[in-house]
C-alpha cells in the first residue's frame, strides 16, 4: 500500500465521476459523450436519409406521418483515456512549508487515476524530467492502476524541467482525445508553456493544469540571509530575502499572471495548488467542476 | 570642537559594528535548496540599484547612530572662540584689555565686562583643558603664563585697572612670544575696541601684522569684542588745573551717557585736603566744561583732593585726581618799547587787583637778560627776536610757556624771523574804512566761546593798520574780512607761539578796548602758568607717573577701595619719593567711538581673524558649551532614519499574489 494512497478519500470522492469537457472518441462503450453518433439512448437530432445510411436507423413513424426518411441519430457514449503528466524535474523536490511538490503530485495522479479506472475509463502516466522520460499507457484495468503507483512512488525528481517537450511530445503521440492532467511547478518560459497548451489543444484534448507551489515559494518568508541553491542545475545564490521580498513577489506574480492567462486562452482547467492544501476539497472541488462544465 | 573624554572617542569605532554584523550575516547565511530561482534572480537583479542603496543608507544610519552615541560620551565641547575647525592647541595667548573703559558693565550686568569675559575665557579654557594659557595684559604688556584657568579672574594681572591699552604693541608683544613658543598656537583679543586704544591709524600696525604674519605656524587670532549695550554713564575728567593766588581753578569736563537726553542735575563731590562738599551741577548737554575755583586753605603750600560724581555704570571714570604745590607769582614780561600798546599789553597782562599777577616791560634790546624761568608769558611787541634772544624764547616755548608775538610795525627782515615765521609790510586800511574781523576758531585758541559758552566779541575789533603774520608752520585761528590771517599759532614741543596782527595802539586799532586783548593775554598766561602746575597732573602709564630711583609711592586719596598690588595702574594722589602727583586715567578711555568691523579685518589683513560679538553679554554666557545632547539628538534622527527606511514599501501590499486554491 502506497503512502499516497488515501482509501478512505478515495472511498469519499467514489461518487464524484471524473468527467470530460470535451466529447471523447473511443473503441469502447463508456459513460463519456462522443464526437460520433451511436446506439445510445440520449436522442440528438434528425437527419435526412442519404444512400448508404443504415436501414435501421430510420424513423418510420416519421416516414408515415411526413412521407420523408430521416435517419434518427442518438448520443454517442464512450470511455475517456486520461493522461496524467507529472513533471520530475528537480524543482519539484522542494520541500519548504507544505510537503514536496512531487509527493503531492503523486497523491493527486494516484486519487484522480483511481477514480477514472474505477468509473471504466482509462488513465496512463507521463513522466518528464529533462525530457519525456517514461510513459505507462492508459489502461481501464484494475490491475493497471498498481503499475501506475509503482512508477509514481519509484519517481525521484531531478535535472532540469523538460516539460515542454514533453506536453508537445504527448500533443504528438496521443492520436485520440484524451484528458491531459498536468501535474507541475510550471517553472519554465510561460509563453513556451502558452505554446505547448495550445499544441495540445489544437489535437483537442481536455487540459487541467494543477499548478503546484510550496507556500514558502508564495510568501518569500526568510528573516536572514540565505544561500540559494538552485535544485535543477545546482547554481547558488547568497541573497538578503527582505531586500529583494518586493521584487521576488512582483515577479511571481508576473509568473502567476501569464500562466493563468496563457491556461486561460488554452481552455486549459487552471489551479494553483499550493502544497499545504487539503487534498480532499481539492479534488472535490476540481471534479464538481468539471461536472458542471460538463452539463452545461 | 574637543572632546573632554577623548579615550572614549576610541568607541567611535564601533560604528563599524553594524557592517561588521552585515558581514558576517552574509558569511553566515543559511542554505536552502530552492526551486523557484527565476523569482530569485530576476529580484536580485531589479534590487541591485534603489535597494541596495537603500540598504547601505540602513547600514549608514546604524552607524552614525554609533557614532554619535560615542561622540556624546566623549563629552565634546564646542567653543564659540575655537569655532568647529578646533582642535588640539598647545598655546592660547590672550591679550587681555585692562583699560578703564573695560570696567564698565553691560546694560543687563553687574559685574564689568572685563570681569565677564575673564569668567568666560575661564570656562573656555577649563573645558578646552589642556592648551597652555598665557596672558599678556595691556597695563604691564609682560606675557605671564596662568597656571591655571581657573585663577585667571583673581589674578592681580587681570584686574581693573586706569590705564589705556595699545594694541599695536600688545600683538607686537604676543608675536614676539609665540616665535620662541614652537606648537601650534592662538591669540585670543578680549578688548571693547575702543578705538583709542587700538590706534588703526597708527603705522606700526603694519609691522604688527607681519609679526603675526611671519610666524613658523601663524596663529589663528579670535576677537572677543565686549561691545553692545551699556548701563548709563557718565564721566568726568580734569582738563587743567593751575593755582591761582589762594584758589584752584580746575578745569573740568563732565561727558553723558550717548543716550542721555535733556538737562541733568548731577551732584559734584569735591574733596580738598580730606573736606568734602557736594554741589548740584546742572547740565544742558550731552557734555559740559566747565571751571571750578576751590578757595584754598590759608597758608596752603600744597595738597590734593578729587572731584567725583556718582556712581553708575563705570566706576573708574566717576572721579578725577588733583593736586597743587605752592604759590607762583605770574609773571608776563612784556617785550616791547615804551608807548601806548607796552602800557595796554602791561594791563592786560596783570589787571589791577587780578590777584597775584605781575607784568614787567623789557626793552627790546635787553631781551637777552630775560629770566624766563619765572616767567608765564611774553609778550613780544618788538622784531623778531634774534640770535641769543631767539634761542631764549624758543627755549622758553619748548618748555611750555606761551609767547605772543605783536607788530613790530615794520617788515621783518628777510633773516629776522623766528622759527620761519614773520611779518609782512604794514598795511593801511583805506581811508575811512578799518579792518574788520569776521572769522575766528570759536572752539579753540585764544578767542574760543567761554566756559559756558559765551562768546569773544572779536567782530568789535576795528583796526586801521594791521602787519599779516607770515610763515609756513603757522595755524590760522583768525582772519580779517579779507580773508588775511589775523590771529595764528604754531605749537612747539610743550609750548605756543601766537601771532596776532594788530598792536593795542589808537595808530592801529581798539584792540586796547579789552574785547579782544584781554581774554586772550589772560587766556595765555593762564595757559602759560600750567607748565608751573603740570609736575602735580599726570596720567596713568605717562612716564612721570612711574618711579624714579628709589623713590616709593604711597597713596594719598581715599577715593575708592585702592588695589596696592596694581598701585601703578591705578588712577589716584600718590607721593612719590618727595613728588606729588595726582595720576588720572588717560582723556582718551572716555573717547565711545568703536572701532569697526571693516577696521578691523584691515587691521588684522591676512591673519584671518575671527570676531566674536557680544562676548561681553550677560546672556549667553558660554564661549564653549557642552553639545552631547546634539549628539543624542542626532543619534536619534539617524535611528528614526533607519526605522523608516526599514518600513517596507507601502506599494508591496497594495498588489497581492494570486489566491492558490
Amino acid at each position: 500500500m502506497h503512502s499516497f494512497i488515501d482509501r478512505d478519500l478515495l472511498s469519499r470522492l467514489g461518487s464524484l465521476p471524473v468527467e470530460s469537457r470535451v466529447p471523447m472518441m473511443g473503441n469502447v462503450a463508456g459513460k463519456h459523450r462522443s464526437p460520433h453518433r451511436g446506439s445510445s439512448v440520449e436522442f440528438a437530432e434528425y437527419r435526412k436519409y442519404v444512400a448508404g445510411d443504415d436501414t435501421r436507423r430510420l424513423d418510420w413513424k416519421v416516414f408515415a406521418r411526413s412521407d420523408r426518411f430521416y435517419i434518427k441519430e442518438f448520443e454517442a457514449d464512450t470511455n475517456l483515456r486520461a493522461y496524467f503528466v507529472v513533471d520530475a524535474s528537480g524543482s519539484m523536490e522542494f520541500e519548504g512549508a507544505g510537503e514536496k511538490k512531487i509527493e503531492f503530485a503523486r497523491k493527486i495522479a494516484a486519487s484522480l487515476s483511481y477514480l477514472l479506472v474505477n468509473q471504466g475509463d482509462a488513465a496512463g502516466l507521463s513522466i518528464c524530467t529533462d525530457k519525456l522520460h517514461l510513459e505507462v499507457p492508459p489502461s481501464r484495468r484494475a490491475a493497471h492502476l498498481e503499475r501506475l503507483f509503482s512508477t509514481l512512488a519509484a519517481l525521484e525528481p531531478e535535472g532540469p524541467t523538460g516539460l515542454l517537450d514533453a506536453l508537445h511530445t504527448i500533443a504528438e503521440k496521443i492520436a485520440q482525445r484524451a484528458l491531459v492532467v498536468i501535474l507541475s511547478d510550471l517553472f519554465t518560459d510561460p509563453a513556451e508553456f502558452g505554446d505547448a497548451l495550445q499544441h495540445l489543444r489544437f489535437r483537442k484534448h481536455d487540459i487541467a493544469v494543477f499548478h503546484l507551489m510550496d507556500p514558502q515559494e508564495v510568501g518569500f518568508e526568510f528573516e536572514r540571509p540565505h544561500r540559494f541553491v538552485d535544485l535543477e542545475d545546482g547554481t547558488a545564490l547568497v541573497a538578503e530575502p527582505s531586500l529583494i521580498a518586493a521584487e521576488y513577489k512582483t515577479a511571481l506574480r508576473e509568473f502567476l499572471t501569464a500562466v493563468r492567462a496563457k491556461c486561460s486562452d488554452a481552455s486549459a482547467d487552471y489551479q494553483l495548488v499550493t502544497t499545504d492544501t487539503p487534498l480532499e476539497p481539492l479534488l472535490r472541488e476540481f471534479l464538481t467542476a468539471r461536472l458542471s462544465k460538463t452539463k452545461k | 570642537m574637543t572632546f573632554l573624554n577623548t579615550a572614549l572617542l576610541w568607541g567611535v569605532l564601533a560604528a563599524s559594528i553594524p557592517v561588521i554584523i552585515h558581514l558576517i550575516n552574509r558569511r553566515r547565511h543559511k542554505t536552502v535548496k530552492w526551486a523557484a530561482m527565476q523569482f530569485l534572480l530576476k529580484a536580485t537583479r531589479e534590487s541591485r540599484g534603489k535597494k541596495k542603496l537603500r540598504h547601505i543608507l540602513i547600514l549608514t544610519c546604524r552607524a552614525l547612530a554609533i557614532a554619535a552615541l560615542m561622540f556624546a560620551a566623549a563629552r565634546p565641547v564646542v567653543s564659540g572662540l575655537l569655532g568647529w575647525g578646533g582642535g588640539a592647541i598647545d598655546t592660547v595667548v590672550l591679550i587681555l584689555d585692562r583699560s578703564a573703559s573695560m570696567e564698565i558693565r553691560p546694560g543687563d550686568g553687574l559685574e564689568p565686562r572685563r570681569a565677564i569675559v575673564l569668567e568666560r575665557i575661564a570656562e573656555a579654557m577649563t573645558s578646552l583643558g589642556g592648551a597652555r594659557l598665557v596672558l599678556i595684559d595691556s597695563a604691564t604688556g609682560d606675557p605671564m603664563e596662568v597656571p591655571s584657568p581657573d585663577v585667571l579672574p583673581e589674578i592681580s594681572q587681570t584686574s581693573a585697572t586706569d590705564t589705556a591699552a595699545d594694541f599695536p604693541a600688545l600683538v607686537t608683544r604676543a608675536a614676539e612670544y609665540l616665535a620662541e613658543t614652537p606648537g601650534r598656537s592662538e591669540v585670543w583679543l578680549a578688548s571693547d575696541l575702543q578705538a583709542t586704544n587700538w590706534e588703526a591709524s597708527e603705522e606700526r600696525w603694519a609691522g604688527a601684522r607681519a609679526s603675526i604674519l611671519a610666524l613658523p605656524q601663524p596663529p589663528a587670532v579670535r576677537i572677543l569684542a565686549l561691545t553692545g549695550e551699556t548701563a548709563p554713564n557718565n564721566s568726568i575728567s580734569l582738563v587743567g588745573s593751575r593755582r591761582a593766588g589762594d584758589e584752584l581753578v580746575l578745569d573740568l569736563q563732565i561727558v553723558r551717557d550717548v543716550a542721555a537726553r535733556g538737562t541733568a542735575n548731577i551732584p559734584l563731590t569735591i574733596q580738598l585736603d580730606g573736606a568734602s562738599t557736594t554741589e548740584m551741577l546742572t547740565l544742558p548737554a550731552q557734555s559740559l566744561t566747565f571751571q571750578q575755583r576751590l578757595t584754598l586753605p590759608p597758608d596752603s603750600e600744597s595738597g590734593h583732593g578729587w572731584v567725583s560724581i556718582p556712581a553708575d555704570g563705570n566706576p573708574r571714570d566717576n572721579v578725577a585726581y588733583f593736586a597743587y604745590g605752592p604759590d607762583r607769582p605770574v609773571r608776563t614780561a612784556i617785550v616791547a618799547p615804551r608807548g601806548e600798546a607796552a602800557s595796554y599789553l602791561s594791563l592786560a597782562a596783570a589787571p589791577p587787583g587780578y590777584g597775584g599777577q605781575e607784568a614787567e616791560r623789557i626793552d627790546p634790546a635787553d631781551a637777552t637778560n630775560l629770566n624766563t624761568s619765572e616767567l608765564s608769558a611774553i609778550l613780544w611787541a618788538a622784531p623778531m627776536p634774534t640770535g641769543s634772544a631767539a634761542n631764549l624764547v624758543e627755549d622758553f616755548v619748548g618748555d611750555g610757556g606761551h609767547v605772543m608775538f605783536l607788530p613790530p610795525g615794520s617788515a621783518t627782515a628777510p633773516d629776522a624771523t623766528f622759527l620761519g615765521a614773520g611779518w609782512s609790510e604794514p598795511e593801511d586800511a583805506a581811508r575811512g574804512s578799518f579792518f574788520i574781523l569776521q572769522d575766528w576758531n570759536r572752539g579753540d585758541g585764544l578767542l574760543r566761546d567761554g566756559l559756558d559758552g559765551s562768546p569773544i566779541t572779536a567782530d568789535r575789533l576795528r583796526s586801521i593798520r594791521r602787519q599779516i603774520p607770515q610763515g609756513d608752520a603757522l595755524a590760522p585761528l583768525a582772519r580779517w574780512e579779507d580773508g588775511e590771517v589775523f590771529l595764528s599759532r604754531m605749537v612747539l614741543d610743550r609750548g605756543t607761539a601766537w601771532f596776532l596782527g594788530s598792536l593795542p595802539d589808537y595808530t592801529w586799532s581798539n584792540l586796547g578796548d579789552a574785547d579782544v586783548l584781554l581774554p586772550a593775554v589772560q587766556r595765555l598766561i593762564a595757559a602759560g602758568s600750567e607748565r608751573f602746575d603740570a609736575g602735580y597732573i599726570s596720567t596713568v602709564g605717562a612716564r612721570d607717573a612711574g618711579l624714579f630711583g628709589d623713590e616709593t609711592r604711597t597713596r594719598l586719596d581715599d577715593y575708592g577701595k585702592p588695589d596696592p598690588a596694581n598701585a601703578a595702574h591705578e588712577a589716584g594722589v600718590y607721593r612719590l619719593g618727595d613728588r606729588l602727583l595726582a595720576v588720572n586715567r588717560p582723556s582718551i578711555e572716555d573717547d565711545p567711538e568703536v572701532l569697526s568691523r571693516e577696521r578691523l579685518d584691515e587691521l588684522l589683513e591676512g591673519a584671518n581673524p575671527t570676531l566674536l560679538e557680544q562676548a561681553g553679554e550677560t546672556g549667553d554666557r558660554t564661549l564653549s558649551r557642552d553639545v552631547w545632547r546634539a549628539f543624542l539628538i542626532a543619534m536619534l534622527l539617524f535611528l528614526i532614519g533607519e526605522l523608516l527606511l526599514c518600513l517596507p514599501p507601502r506599494n508591496n501590499s497594495a498588489e497581492a499574489i494570486p489566491a492558490a486554491a
